[in-house]
Parts: C-alpha cells; sequence; structure tokens
C-alpha cells in the first residue's frame, strides 16, 4: 500500500467554498456550496452578470471550475479548453485540440463532455478520442499527455476525469460498440498508468480478491469467489461485455475507496448473452492506490433494457436505524434508489424514486436483486417482438444529470425522467467500430401521469422515500445545485435555469437561457460576490434529435421520437451564463 | 402498375432483367415480406448498416443504397459486402455469419426498397 502518496492541493483548493474546484464541488459528489449570499429571501432578485459563447453548438454537460480569478471552461467535441480572467472576463489561454472527426460517429448519444478536473496547477482534460491531457493551468501548455482508449473500435469517452489525492481516474465509454469496459489510474505528476480495473473477465484484469472482494449474498456480504465474472458469460462474450464507466466517480478519503458504476452489458439484446454478465451495471469501491475490489454490488444483473449503472454515487453520512452509518446514495437507470454502507457494502435501501417504475416490482433485500414482471422482459419474450410500456425508458428515471446533497437538512435532490419505451430486441453481430446494440425503441412520457418526461424530487435516503416531486415538461437532463442559503438550482431542457426551495421545492425565481439546459449548476465567489452559472447548449441523449439532426422516431436510440416536442421550446446553443444579485457582495460596491 | 409494364415492353432488353428482380422478393403492403427477404432486412439491422447507408437508405457517410442497387449487378453487390470498401470506410463483412446466410436475402431486401416496393422501416412476415 502506498500511505506514502501525498495529497495534491486539490483538496485544499475544494476546502474553499468560493472555488468551484471539481467537477462535484468536492469528492463526495455532494454539489453542495456553503456560500448564502444568495438565499432564499433574495433569489427573485438574481440577473445575468455576464455570458460568454463557447463556439460550439451540441450538448453542453458538466460545468466550469473556478479557481481563485481563473474559470476554465469546456466545450463538447471538439473539446476546446479557456481559462477566462474572473476580473474583466477576458481569455487567458485558449487550447483548441485537434481530434480526428471520424470519433464523432461512434459517440451514442452525442458529443458531450462532461467537464476538467484540476489540481496542482493542472487543468486535466479528457477528450472524445480517449487522450487524456494535463494542462497548465497558467498557460494552457500541454505537460503530459496519453491515450486510453482506441475510437477506431468504438471507443470513446464523454466522462470528466477525476483528482483523487494524487490520481487521475478517468474510464470509457462505448457500451453500444461492444467495448469492453474499465477504470484507468494514472499519476498526476506523470501521466504513467497506475493500474487499470476492468469491468468483466479473469479475476487478474478485474482486480478483484475472489477471498477478499465481497457482495451482498444472503442478507450478508460474503466473498465473490473465483472466476465471478467468467462464469456469468457464456464463451469469450465477456470480450464485447461492456460495464462502461462514463459516469461521475467518488472518493473518501478516510477509506481511500473510489466509488463508480459501470454500464449495460454488451449489446441491448439479452437473449443473446445469457447469464448475469458480471460486473456490468455494478456499483464498485476500489483501492485508490492499487484499484483492487473491497466490495461490489449488481444491481441489475442481465440487463435487458438498457439501465447503466454509471450514475453518480453521493458519500453522505446518514442515521439509518438509530445508528450513524457512512453511506453510499445511487440512483440508479433503473428507478430504484439504492443506499448502502459505503465502507462495508452492505444493503439498506433499495426502493423506487418514480412511483411509475414498472420493469421489476421490487428489490429483494435477501438477495439484492431485483423482481423482474416478466410482462415486461424482453429476455421473457425473445428477439423481434415489441414490449410495450416499460417504465423506465432506456435513458432511465435518471442518466448521468447528477443529484445533490443538501447538507443542512440531510435531503437529497434529484433531476429525474419521467418516461416509458417499448423495447423490440433484434439479433445483432459484432463488427469492430459497428453499433452493436440490437434493440429498436420508442419513448414516451410517463402513460396516467402528470403528463410531463421529468420530475425534480427531494429524496430521504435513510427512508428510501420521495419527500416531494415537482413536475416537469421534460427530462430534468441538467445537475443540481443545493447551497447554504436554503436553496436548490436546476436547468430544464426549455432552458430555463430555476431556483426551488429545499424544504418544499416552491419555485422562487426562473430565467429562460436561449437554449436548453443539460450542464450542472456551479457557484462560485469573486471578489466578494457570489455567482451562480450554468451552460446553455441542448443536447446529450435526450437532445440528440436537434443535435445530431436526426427525424426519425425511433433515432438516437429512441429518444428523438420522445423527445420531439422539444423543437417547439428551443434550439441548439452553446453558451455559459453567470448570474448575481445587483447590489450584493464587495464587487458592486467596488464598482459604484 | 399499367406505366410499369409499358415501360417494360418499351425496353425489351431489360425486360427479362425486371422479370428476374420481380422474383427476388415478395411484398405486400409495402412492409410484409417473404421469409429470405424478411432475413435481409433483418442482416441489414443486424449489422447496423443504417449508421452509414441511412435509415431509409438514402446514404448518409455512406452512398445511397436506392440509388447504388440500380446499377450495382448482385455479383458486384456480393464482392462488396464481403471485402468492404476499406479505402472509403466500409469494412468487409465476410466474418458475419448472418451476412453469409443472407446476403441474397440482403439483395433482394435492398432492390425492394431500390425499386420501391418495399417501404423503409420496419418489415414482417407476409402471413
Amino acid at each position: 500500500m502506498c500511505a506514502l502518496a501525498s495529497a495534491s492541493d486539490v483538496e485544499q483548493a475544494m476546502g474553499d467554498s468560493k472555488n468551484w474546484a471539481a467537477q462535484a464541488g468536492d469528492y463526495a459528489n455532494h454539489r453542495y456550496s456553503n456560500l448564502s449570499q444568495i438565499n432564499a429571501s433574495n433569489v427573485g432578485q438574481l440577473q445575468v452578470a455576464w455570458t460568454m459563447s463557447t463556439g460550439v453548438l451540441r450538448g453542453h454537460e458538466g460545468s466550469p471550475l473556478v479557481i481563485g480569478d481563473t474559470m476554465y471552461i469546456h466545450t463538447p467535441f471538439p473539446n476546446n479548453v479557456y481559462a477566462i480572467n474572473l476580473k474583466d472576463q477576458s481569455y487567458k489561454w485558449k487550447y483548441e485540440p485537434k481530434q480526428d472527426v471520424q470519433v464523432v460517429p461512434v459517440m451514442c448519444c452525442d458529443t458531450v463532455n462532461r467537464g476538467l478536473a484540476y489540481a496542482d496547477g493542472k487543468v486535466l482534460l479528457q477528450q472524445a478520442d480517449t487522450t487524456l491531457v494535463a494542462l497548465d493551468a497558467a498557460t494552457g501548455k500541454e505537460i503530459w499527455k496519453v491515450k486510453n482508449g482506441d475510437p477506431k473500435i468504438g471507443e470513446t469517452n464523454t466522462n470528466a476525469p477525476h483528482v483523487f489525492k494524487d490520481k487521475v481516474i478517468t474510464g470509457i465509454s462505448g457500451g453500444e460498440f461492444g467495448v469492453r469496459g474499465r477504470l484507468i489510474a494514472y499519476d498526476l505528476k506523470t501521466g504513467n498508468k497506475v493500474w487499470t480495473a476492468w469491468s468483466t473477465g479473469p479475476d487478474s484484469e478485474l482486480l478483484v480478491d475472489p477471498a477478499k472482494t465481497k457482495t451482498w449474498t444472503n442478507g450478508k456480504m460474503a466473498p465473490i469467489g473465483k472466476d465471478s465474472s467468467l462464469k456469468t458469460w457464456q464463451g469469450d462474450q465477456w470480450k464485447l461485455g461492456g460495464g462502461t464507466t462514463w459516469g461521475w466517480y467518488a472518493y473518501d478519503p478516510k477509506l481511500n475507496l473510489v466509488y463508480y458504476g459501470t454500464g449495460n452489458p454488451g449489446t441491448w439484446n439479452p437473449s443473446q448473452r445469457p447469464g448475469d454478465n458480471k460486473w456490468s451495471m455494478t456499483l464498485f469501491a476500489r483501492d485508490l492506490d492499487t484499484g483492487m475490489a473491497k466490495w461490489a454490488y449488481q444491481m441489475t444483473p442481465h440487463d435487458e433494457w438498457d439501465f447503466d449503472g454509471v450514475n453518480e454515487n453521493l458519500l453522505v453520512d446518514i442515521d439509518y436505524k438509530g445508528k450513524k452509518v457512512p453511506a453510499l446514495v445511487h440512483f440508479d437507470r433503473n428507478g430504484f434508489g439504492y443506499t448502502l454502507n459505503r465502507d462495508t457494502g452492505e444493503l439498506l435501501v433499495a426502493e423506487k424514486f418514480d412511483p411509475q417504475v414498472n420493469w421489476a416490482s421490487k428489490v429483494d433485500m435477501k438477495t439484492g436483486r431485483p423482481i423482474v414482471d416478466k410482462k415486461y422482459s424482453p429476455q421473457t419474450t425473445g428477439p423481434d417482438v415489441d414490449v410495450k410500456d416499460i417504465c423506465p425508458a432506456a435513458l432511465g428515471s435518471k442518466d448521468q444529470q447528477p443529484a445533490t446533497y443538501d447538507r443542512k437538512s440531510g435531503l437529497i435532490l434529484v433531476p429525474t425522467n419521467h418516461v416509458c419505451m417499448t423495447y423490440e430486441p433484434f439479433q445483432v453481430e459484432y463488427t469492430a467500430g459497428q453499433p452493436y446494440v440490437g434493440a429498436t425503441l420508442t419513448m414516451f412520457p410517463s402513460p396516467g401521469s402528470h403528463g410531463g418526461m421529468g420530475n425534480f424530487i427531494a429524496w430521504d435516503p435513510a427512508q428510501g422515500k420521495i419527500v416531494w416531486s415537482k413536475p416537469e415538461r421534460f427530462s430534468v437532463w441538467s445537475g443540481a445545485l443545493t447551497t447554504a442559503g436554503d436553496i436548490a438550482f436546476y436547468g430544464t431542457l426549455e432552458g430555463y435555469l430555476k431556483a426551488v426551495t429545499i424544504k418544499d421545492g416552491k419555485e422562487l425565481w426562473k430565467f429562460k437561457t436561449p437554449s436548453g439546459i443539460i450542464g450542472n449548476v456551479f457557484t462560485y465567489q469573486y471578489d466578494g460576490k457570489q455567482y451562480v452559472g450554468v451552460y446553455s447548449g441542448i443536447g446529450g441523449w435526450a437532445g440528440i434529435g436537434m443535435a445530431a439532426g436526426l427525424t426519425g422516431n425511433t433515432e438516437g436510440l429512441g429518444a428523438v421520437g420522445g423527445y420531439k416536442e422539444l423543437a417547439k421550446y428551443t434550439t441548439l446553443g452553446g453558451s455559459l451564463f453567470v448570474f448575481a444579485i445587483p447590489g450584493i457582495g464587495a464587487a458592486q460596491a467596488a464598482a459604484r | 402498375m399499367r406505366w410499369v409494364i409499358a415501360l417494360l415492353l418499351m425496353v425489351a432488353p431489360l425486360a427479362s432483367l425486371r422479370a428476374d428482380d420481380a422474383r427476388l422478393y415478395e411484398v405486400k403492403d409495402g412492409n410484409k415480406v417473404d421469409a429470405k427477404t424478411l432475413m435481409g432486412w433483418k442482416t441489414w439491422r443486424a449489422l447496423a448498416c443504417e449508421r452509414c447507408h441511412g435509415a431509409a437508405q438514402e446514404g448518409l457517410v455512406g452512398p445511397p443504397l436506392v440509388e447504388s442497387l440500380k446499377r450495382l449487378s448482385k455479383e458486384d453487390f456480393h464482392t462488396t459486402i464481403m471485402n468492404g470498401r476499406p479505402d472509403k470506410g466500409m469494412p468487409p463483412f465476410s466474418a458475419s455469419q448472418m451476412v453469409s446466410q443472407n446476403w441474397e436475402g440482403l439483395y433482394a431486401y435492398l432492390k425492394g426498397r431500390s425499386d420501391g416496393q418495399i417501404q423503409p422501416g420496419h418489415l414482417y412476415p407476409i402471413n
């Protein structure tokens, strides 16, 4: 164990609330700020402070970073990076990588990029073409550069790199191209690869210890045993096994564990890949220094719906049945909100966070497995049959749009989808670099509900209960923010940035930006004044029709028809919006 | 249909070819086809050909097959799909079991699309 590894300055940078030093603001995925200049009593006066074009159309996910007097912004493909001087919003430097455009057709769900990481004077960029670059934060010059995949076989990146202590953690996308997922750790200083942990395959490549790595078994944690992945695939299908790793990662410095989830198993046609397909659809806890897995929990064994398990894990300490528990809370695509003990991996809570979820009646708390309703099971019906009215749709009750933890109330505020689907699986054959999907989908708003395609909800992670739910016309595809000002922010696909109260979701303020919002709301303080910002730029899976110019209902893996109505409200864009309250904070005083 | 027959009579040398084509596939209501053509469509779907050639074979980065199939002989079609056109970005599909088994059905399906007899989108068995 490398207990002597020195931490980078990222922890110090995150510790200062004036910065927004990591995509989630911290290691724990809280997306919470201690700033309170903007609060429930004055947020109604929020106005645009400044804006900036990113120069790129298509979906803008993630958020900028702010370190001191500099903001670092990123764009979708071609993944430009701009350093902006907050004093006068001038550019300090621009980094514009040259990437082969051939990478675009192998990105399933728009050319999004979920943002940068910062540490030790370096800005980390994970390009679409699988190049990971460390830039000098002061000059924008390349310090080191490595490749972690091959776009020719469908491997790309959309995830943000994450700096944990002295390592840069990144993953891989391409679950629709038969890519074999893995999480990779690089040394922050040199860019040297430290470990690779594969999602499928032999034990040595999974970085598991068959006797020590544990999983939830008959109501307790037990060793996963030998060949835990190989045994759950037919032949060498694990080589095309998926389990990609394009979500948000988390880190607990005390336990020295990295947390993340893996995506769908290769091909969406379940009949073609018998078995549980481990360790796709799995939450992993791994030692940061060695990559060795402490525990794993597969949420959706033998996936039949494309319910990737990549969504973020929020590390929160909760009161559970009278005891303080170090917990991990995860809102899965499959519609269940899970609470686990993040130290031991024990399953504590698994409840639906959208009442419309119907593919499984519940999670059996003893086995940890979902009780699947055969009526909504493409495996049961077999290929070439339309399985109707499955809820949620493939893009899940929630996709990558990250939730936020309000440290004051203990509530988690979750941007969600409220979408169902028809799913027709069909036989596919693998050709390197070609899609390996095998299902035709149509999507539509949850029937028998409010008619909209999304909700913004508050969740009690200890009870597994929805506290309140605010309906939205479209999926809430934007990451949310909570602040010590007792307010939460989120964006909508129509383009509104909204502020609501945390206790009951009452809308206090909204502003229509020029394009739909799929970026994450962030906040910072500069020169004594608090700002709130967000990217405006429709796209992502939900907005793929508009972003890629697709029109067929089943195109974009079913999202084009489902989100057709979006065209009434918004169009392509690419800009950053920054808001503040006039007359509050030192900047305004100085300007007078 | 009348004008088609008239056209065939006018262009006598093409008539026999057209007659061959007519037997290539059987179609009803535009979206119900014979078993062989159906397997051709399933092969189209299984190999994700629409990604380059378009969902309605209208062409994207790959050429529009509704046009190409008016010129391409069956032999040339076979050669192209088996060997690909690596210089233009089309991979070879000779390793695909479905292509080896169903390439004639795929040819029939694409001819039907090119002739305007088969509709784009999902197909179903004729009976």
